[in-house]
């Protein structure tokens, strides 16, 4: 392919390359070879725009597990259109196209599916020696570190002594100094307090 | 895992390496396509058009009539390039806007002139002229310069294939709009105008709807 090579070249005596442009020159030329059928050029083309193209759908997707969908529309993609590349002309901006729309689909269909489908928490818990599940009951933890962040230091030690400990009023009053009455209240309040808070996580 | 998968993919892909027929640049691609309708165009308002009737409405404004001719010429032929360039990836975006400033011309000017009949004709400016015809021959000078058109800009399968049926339907119904101001011999009025813009809309409707079917896989 004469022609691509020379402009390419035409452009390399242009002025001083900086690295980007370098690359984009030399997918050019493999990019253009693939259209003739050059299968090791084209493998080395993917090859080396396969990071380019990942960190294009990384900035803009949720999750490592959708840029890997979304490369892989890409390339699908790519090579179904890789005749729309016109050699010669820089291969990023028509690469980052492709991606960019790919990504695009991705969103919509994440959209759909989080409007159609429920998540179901329990079904990950699939194992059954409970130490495997621990996932879970970290996250328990934290939500209820959470909830107890919520409450007044005496809110705190009320449920803490009473419900945690298991001591009697009687007890939990000579441990905190607080009176039975406030002991009482102060229990209540914060599992009310605890109750509103997890209503809000889960609603959220 | 998954990346895995993605190299597998390439491989997949590379082996798959067929020569292709690579795409012409958007621009000539767009030339060639348009050239040649626009003889037929020429050829048939040369041989059918109606010039006398046109320069009869728009008599004493014939700068008016230049320019709305001009902007509805403009609007079709912008339209229809802007399609070629989008249906490639990585153009330029702006292409999607381009054929809004004549668009936009030419609506006004349109308008203009139907509201200067309503004024001096007064309510008959708001009857339904025969724009019936007009509307039959739209959908069908449509049908003619769109099909071509269409088929031409599938070429390239563009990722993009609602912009590129947004912009090809508008320019073949402004291109069927400037034809049909040779064979239209009559004055129009709002209604008619309304007619008109109908059938431009219908246009670009059927071609966006059947974008997937017409333009291939998005």
């Amino acid at each position: 392919v004469p022609e691509p090579l020379f402009r390419a070249g035409f452009r390399a005596n242009k002025g001083p390359e900086d690295a980007l442009s370098q690359a984009d020159t030399d997918w050019s030329l493999l990019l253009a070879a693939a259209q003739q059928g050059d299968g090791a050029a084209y493998r080395a083309f993917l090859e080396a725009a396969l990071p380019f193209a990942r960190a294009l759908a990384r900035r803009r997707c949720p999750n490592e597990a959708e840029v890997e969908d979304v490369v892989q529309d890409s390339l699908l993609t790519l090579h179904r259109v890789r005749h729309t590349y016109e050699p010669g002309r820089p291969v990023q901006p028509w690469l980052a196209a492709i991606v960019a729309r790919r990504a695009v689909d991705a969103a919509r269909r994440r959209g759909r599916t989080a409007s159609r489908e429920l998540h179901d928490s329990g079904a990950y818990e699939t194992f059954a020696d409970p130490a495997s599940n621990r996932e879970e009951a970290g996250d328990a933890a934290q939500s209820l570190a959470r909830m107890m962040a919520e409450l007044t230091p005496k809110q705190k030690e009320a449920l803490d002594l009473v419900k945690l400990k298991e001591m009697s009023l009687a007890e939990a009053s000579a441990a905190s100094g607080q009176s039975i009455p406030s002991l009482k209240v102060n229990v209540h309040r914060a599992i009310r307090r605890m109750r509103a808070a997890l209503g809000r996580a889960e609603s959220a | 895992v998954s990346e895995r998968r993605t190299e597998a993919l390439i491989a997949a892909i590379a082996a798959d390496a067929r020569p292709v027929r690579v795409l012409a640049p958007p621009s000539r691609r767009a030339l060639v396509t348009l050239l040649p309708l626009a003889a037929m165009g020429g050829l048939a308002i040369w041989l059918l058009g109606d010039m006398h009737t046109l320069t009869g409405r728009y008599a004493g404004r014939e700068n008016m009539m230049i320019l709305e001719l001009a902007a509805t010429l403009a609007t079709g032929l912008l339209a229809a390039t802007g399609a070629f360039f989008l249906a490639v990836p990585g153009r330029s975006r702006a292409w999607l806007w381009a054929p809004l400033p004549p668009l936009l011309l030419w609506i006004s000017l349109s308008g203009m002139g139907c509201w200067r009949d309503l004024v001096r004709h007064g309510s008959t400016g708001w009857r339904l002229g025969e724009s019936r015809d007009c509307f039959l021959f739209i959908l069908a000078a449509s049908l003619l310069l769109g099909t071509p058109l269409v088929w031409r800009l599938s070429r390239a399968a563009p990722i993009e294939p609602m912009r590129v049926a947004l912009l090809a339907g508008l320019g073949t119904a402004a291109l069927s709009a400037f034809l049909l101001q040779f064979f239209h011999p009559f004055t129009i009025t709002f209604m008619d105008l309304a007619m008109h813009f109908t059938a431009v809309a219908i246009v670009i409707l059927i071609v966006a709807v059947g974008r997937r079917r017409t333009l291939g896989v998005g």
